[in-house]
């Protein structure tokens, strides 16, 4: 669903490369997860995987994306939206500003794409169902929270029904039960409809849980792709800048203190940290 | 939220939910100007504007904006509103006018001498023409945008052909104002935090003008980037027919009065030009 072979991205106007030879492959229905320092490419490969980098930014890509069947340097955003949605971190500025009611603003991107009017409630709703927003279904966009403004954001793209789903720090609002609901409905999203999802975020501790894969990326290279336990064991001995879960530090401290045997890889969830104590 | 998710087949039918005003006209037709078609109620906004800017006097004009707009505002439920956003708007032209056309326009019936200056009746006449013109023309648009949602409006636009590029720019631009301004508060409550004196005098007021304006802009030109983002995530680019999530109520009738206001608006532009293009 994603092949990225060779990818050097540069923003115009820069002397350094925003992304370096970046080899990456993603099956349908994965969940990938990607950390990594601010400044080491995350967002950056948010929108080379959506197309923004070049059409949008413009800059130079060297390398193949492809991406849900697309040769993402040679497709036009407009064209790529329905197959690639992307949500980004900052739920205010995602809003169309262009409708008045919750309902409609997730029907916006459907209204552009032309669907029918039965399918386009059909989606909406879902989506809100989905999201937890239907009672505020009527409410202006604008009135919103900011972790309701982020919802309402990942619903409008989720309505579009996208085959790849790009998100960009999604739960930056969010409070801890926002974030967990967030991370089950893309988590469903993967595993029931087959979305493949990329996914940035800082909260290594949800990522642990909820993903397939966990990608690093520092100073614009791919530095770690495997099992989220195995690459945050990894990153834990590298200057990379992505921490550890708390539970991984405990975990530290448990093996320190021969509280948990030693063991390969270090515990990164509350699950791990319990399995290692029996 | 919850866990459950849409499937990429649409394969079940959620309940619907209870739709606004324009998703879901009333049964009943015509039971208010909002249940109008919105080309309709800005056929009419655009006839009593030409009508008031055509009819050649005083109250013939207000005639427009107490037999048309009152009753029209009236059948909305709007008309306190209506009244006070119209007295509101136009009282300091209307006094403008008053003032300066009574002295300034010419005539032989001077109704009171001001030093040098004569206030005559017939630029007191001009200016309450030209007033009521303003109320009818004001009137109408305050109405339009009181009694139909822009959005709708645009939605019948873009039927007609009207640019959806256009029709967003305008929409945003009457959704964002408001935006905009909290936006204002809010950066100027943080200068204010740091100890910025915005109250008091206009040199103290003049001097916070450019802490609260720079960032103003700064973050307003940040925000158009990532909003053109969101646009193009929500295929506002994508070639090919849109469709429309609001189904807009429009009937025969509706249409033929459309019509006939149209035809009335350039009966009323050929009259102006060719009976009343003296006065």
């Amino acid at each position: 669903m994603i092949a990225l072979k060779g990818v050097t991205y540069r923003y115009p106007g820069t002397q350094r490369d925003a992304l370096h030879a970046i080899d990456l492959t993603v099956g349908e229905g994965e969940l990938v997860g990607v950390v990594g320092a601010n400044g080491a490419g995350k967002s950056t490969l948010c929108y080379v995987l959506s197309g923004y980098a070049p059409h949008f930014f413009n800059g130079t890509v060297e390398g193949s994306v492809q991406v849900a069947g697309h040769d993402v340097t040679r497709t036009p955003i407009g064209e790529l939206a329905s197959d690639v949605g992307l949500v980004f971190h900052n739920p205010f500025n995602q809003i169309s500003g262009a409708r008045y009611t919750v309902l409609e603003e997730v029907a916006f991107g459907l209204e552009n794409m032309g669907l029918p009017r039965d399918e386009m409630h059909e989606r909406s709703e879902a989506a809100l169902a989905a999201t937890g927003l239907m009672d505020l279904a009527q409410r202006s966009p604008f009135a919103l929270s900011g972790g309701e403004q982020q919802r309402l954001a990942i619903a409008a793209i989720m309505a579009m029904q996208p085959r790849v789903l790009v998100c960009d720090e999604p739960t930056s609002q969010l409070d801890p039960a926002g974030t967990r609901a967030a991370f089950e409905v893309l988590r469903g999203l993967a595993r029931q409809g087959g979305t493949t999802i990329v996914l940035t975020e800082h909260k290594l501790g949800w990522l642990a849980a909820f993903v397939d894969r966990l990608l690093v990326l520092h100073e614009g290279a791919l530095v770690a792709d495997g099992p989220p336990r195995q690459v945050l064991a990894m990153a834990m001995d590298h200057a990379w800048g992505v921490g550890a879960t708390m539970y991984a530090r405990a975990a530290q401290e448990l093996l320190a203190r021969g509280f948990i045997p030693p063991q390969s890889l270090l515990p990164a969830t509350l699950e791990q940290v319990v399995e290692s104590l029996r | 939220m919850t866990g459950e998710v849409p499937p990429r087949p649409a394969g079940h039918t959620p309940a619907r939910l209870p739709h606004s005003p324009v998703t879901q006209p009333p049964a009943i037709p015509l039971h208010s100007p909002q249940s109008l078609h919105p080309l309709t109620m800005l056929t009419v906004s655009l006839m009593a504007v030409v009508a008031g800017a055509s009819l050649p006097i005083t109250p013939w004009v207000l005639a427009v904006f107490v037999g048309l707009l009152v009753p029209l505002a009236a059948w909305g439920r709007r008309l306190g509103a209506f009244l006070r956003a119209c007295a509101k708007f136009i009282w300091p032209f209307a006094l403008s006018l008053v003032i300066i056309q009574g002295f300034f326009t010419p005539g032989s019936n001077v109704l009171f001498r001001l030093g040098p200056f004569s206030y005559t009746l017939e630029g007191l006449q001009v200016a309450l023409l030209f007033s009521s013109r303003l109320l009818v023309g004001l009137g109408a648009a305050t109405l339009l945008m009181m009694i139909i949602r822009p959005d709708a409006l645009m939605r019948a636009l873009v039927e007609r052909g009207l640019p959806n590029q256009i029709a967003y720019i305008i929409i945003t631009a009457l959704q964002i104002v408001p935006t905009f301004q909290a936006r204002g508060r809010a950066i100027l409550d943080a200068q204010r935090a740091r100890g910025l004196e915005t109250e008091g005098a206009l040199p103290v007021r003049l001097r916070a003008f450019a802490p609260l304006v720079g960032p103003l802009i700064l973050s307003s030109l940040m925000q158009i980037e990532e909003r053109a983002i969101a646009l193009e995530a929500r295929a506002f680019s994508r070639p090919g027919k849109r469709t429309s999530f609001v189904a807009l109520r429009d009937s025969r009738l509706q249409s033929l009065l459309r019509w006939a206001m149209m035809l009335g608006a350039v009966a009323l532009i050929v009259a102006r030009i060719l009976l009343w293009s003296r006065r």
